[in-house]
């Protein structure tokens, strides 16, 4: 990130980091079981009692295999999907349970997504895409573009604003979404393989732009991904295999 | 401006699903404005029959093609009881051929002997020259609608079956029947009649004797339908009409017709209707996985159907203001031809316009409901993961 991007971070969001004052964890998970069910008899056990605690201002990466159960751990524990059992928290509240009104509230002020292939509105402009996150969670219209315009301004695309994502490449339309998560100022940003169409470089760069947001703001970012090279830019490394954490990265036996 | 870029994602089908919608639109204004005129002509007819009775020879149709009655009759009428007065009136066909095919008025001669005056309601102002009087022997008023058609003038004169009329005054529109009525006067007009009687009978009538229709005015608080039974009882020959068998004969079976009239075109819009349930569905599919992405970032399902809704709506907006334009042009252009033989077709009333824009509207936001539902319940997840 440039200086001046740096500036408006600070602008942005008085350069004071997350406060840690409640609590360590930002999302604690224990035994999530889900079960999918693909034909008449036909069960996929996606995750069987998956536990695993995210600090507050880390950054984690999940890998394993296909079909481990990380992207349905991401789902659940981001409020886009609900586990058959187990317990999710989520600053300090147990979230699993709530209505799916509920969890549209929750997901519109607590946490933001950047997905895998660039999951832009296309008749959107770059800075129509990131207002419409703030607009949905009740910000009013001039005031969500404002805002837009100072994370574009913040992830480089300054220049871009009025852009539709066509007219973008893949490393640019992947800082908007970058931006698109962060406009309503969530605790944590969930990436679910938000590298996986781009190239080594393009790749790096973005990385390193979620690390800069999150060392300058603290926000914690947890990020499904397939590549070891954004995985050791994390903090730690969590695996998964079978629908089970089998390493926290952390060496140490997650829970009390 | 949003709801429009995603309106027109996929610009050929937005544009034959607008189509499709304008095009019920078309037909239901051109359809509508066709009932609204023959309503309002029979409204017209109405307000002319309202409160008095009108005689004529048996089995004729509203005394406009009459054999004609004998002017004697008028005495005989008046003393029927709960009559106050009685007046003759002639009338005959503009021309001698009546049109193949006619709607509206048939542009008509008629005259009247002036006693009427005083007891008539259904009276009119002139915009030029004069009321004609009873003196005006070789001279007309025109109505309204004629105009154009006789190519007349106050002072000029005009040609009426072969003759020559001074032109004194040129009526006000009422928007029935005397705006495609030459009035002459009684004189004058008898010859026409006479002249037009088949042979076999012309020479047994006395053309100064000749009564298309008497108009009879009541007394205070009788009511028509019993004097006119009376009048049937007590003078020979002729039938009496009241307000009550005007609606009969021509209100009704106008409702029937109005009835199909505007079935026609809401079928023709219902289709339209479709082809937007057809189309918002393939757009639901299409952009399922946007719908994940949007209800990921924090949309309710509210918000979704909300969208999808609007979107539908819209659509109804655009295909109805399209099909009101389109009606409008043909509805004018259809007028404005029409007045050169002194018949309007149409008549496009503020209710049509605004009924048939907000059926349209209407129609797309009904039609959007299912595939907006349909957008609103999907999972995120599998919204998501969907290729």
């Amino acid at each position: 990130m440039s200086e001046q991007a740096a500036h408006v971070v600070e602008a942005l969001y008085g350069g004071e980091p997350q406060s840690q004052a409640d609590g360590a964890y930002i999302i604690q998970t224990r035994d999530l079981t889900k079960r999918y069910q693909l034909g008449r008899n036909n069960f996929v056990d996606a995750l069987r009692g998956a536990t695993l605690d995210i600090r507050r201002g880390e950054m984690a990466a999940i890998m394993g295999p296909s079909g481990s159960g990380k992207s349905t751990f991401m789902h659940i524990a981001g409020c886009l999907d609900v586990a058959d059992g187990g317990e999710v928290w989520l600053n300090g509240r147990r979230v699993d349970g709530l209505s799916a009104r509920e969890l549209v509230g929750i997901r519109r002020k607590e946490i933001g997504f950047i997905f895998q292939g660039f999951n832009l509105i296309p008749t959107l402009t770059a800075e129509e895409n990131v207002a419409l996150a703030g607009e949905y969670a009740g910000m009013g219209r001039g005031v969500a573009l404002n805002r837009a315009r100072e994370l574009l301004e913040m992830v480089g695309l300054g220049d871009r604003t009025r852009h539709v994502p066509s007219e973008l490449s893949g490393g640019q339309q992947q800082r908007v979404a970058i931006a698109r998560a962060l406009v309503n100022d969530p605790g944590i940003v969930m990436g679910d393989e938000p590298t996986g169409d781009l190239d080594t470089t393009t790749s790096e760069e973005i990385v390193g732009m979620m690390r800069t947001v999150n060392r300058e703001r603290g926000t914690t970012f947890l990020i499904v991904t397939h590549n070891p090279e954004v995985a050791s830019a994390c903090d730690r490394t969590v695996r998964m295999r079978d629908g089970v954490v089998v390493d926290d990265g952390d060496g140490t036996p997650p829970g009390p | 401006m949003r709801l429009i870029r995603n309106i027109f994602r996929r610009k050929l089908r937005a544009f034959l699903t607008i189509f499709g919608i304008s095009i019920g639109v078309f037909a239901l204004l051109v359809m509508g404005a066709l009932a609204e005129k023959l309503t309002l002509l029979v409204d017209g007819g109405m307000r002319y029959y309202e409160g008095k009775v009108v005689v004529t020879a048996p089995t004729q149709f509203a005394g406009l093609v009459s054999t004609p009655l004998k002017a004697s009759l008028l005495r005989e009428i008046e003393h029927v009881e709960g009559v106050a007065r009685v007046s003759a009136s002639v009338s005959a066909l503009l021309d001698k051929e009546i049109p193949a095919v006619s709607m509206g008025n048939i542009p008509t001669i008629q005259a009247e002997d002036g006693r009427a005056k005083g007891y008539e309601k259904f009276v009119f102002g002139y915009t030029a020259g004069r009321e004609l009087r009873n003196t005006d022997v070789g001279k007309v008023a025109l109505g309204a609608d004629l105009v154009k058609r006789l190519n007349g003038a106050v002072g000029g004169h005009v040609e009426i079956r072969g003759k020559r009329y001074e032109v004194v005054g040129i009526a006000d529109k009422t928007l029935t029947a005397p705006d495609n009525a030459v009035m002459m006067t009684m004189e004058d007009a008898r010859r026409i009649v006479h002249e037009d009687l088949p042979d076999a009978v012309r020479d047994s009538v006395d053309p100064n004797s000749i009564v298309s229709s008497f108009a009879v005015y009541l007394e205070e608080g009788e009511r028509p339908e019993v004097v006119a039974r009376r009048i049937e009882r007590q003078v020979d020959n002729v039938e009496a009409m009241t307000p009550l068998d005007f609606e009969r004969q021509v209100k009704q079976p106008l409702a029937i017709f109005t009835s199909i009239i505007y079935a026609v075109a809401l079928v023709s819009l219902l289709v339209g209707g479709l082809s937007v349930v057809n189309t918002m569905t393939m757009s639901v599919a299409e952009r399922t996985r946007e719908i994940g992405v949007r209800k990921a970032i924090g949309a309710s399902n509210a918000q979704i159907m909300g969208q999808f809704i609007a979107e539908s709506a819209v659509i109804g907006l655009i295909g109805g203001l399209a099909g009101l334009v389109m009606g409008l042009l043909v509805t004018v252009a259809g007028n404005a031809a029409g007045e050169a033989t002194g018949n309007a077709l149409f008549l496009v009333t503020n209710r049509l316009v605004v009924g048939a824009v907000t059926f349209a509207v209407a129609l797309g936001t009904l039609s959007g409901l299912y595939p907006a539902w349909h957008a609103a319940s999907l999972n995120p997840v599998e919204a998501l993961r969907y290729e």
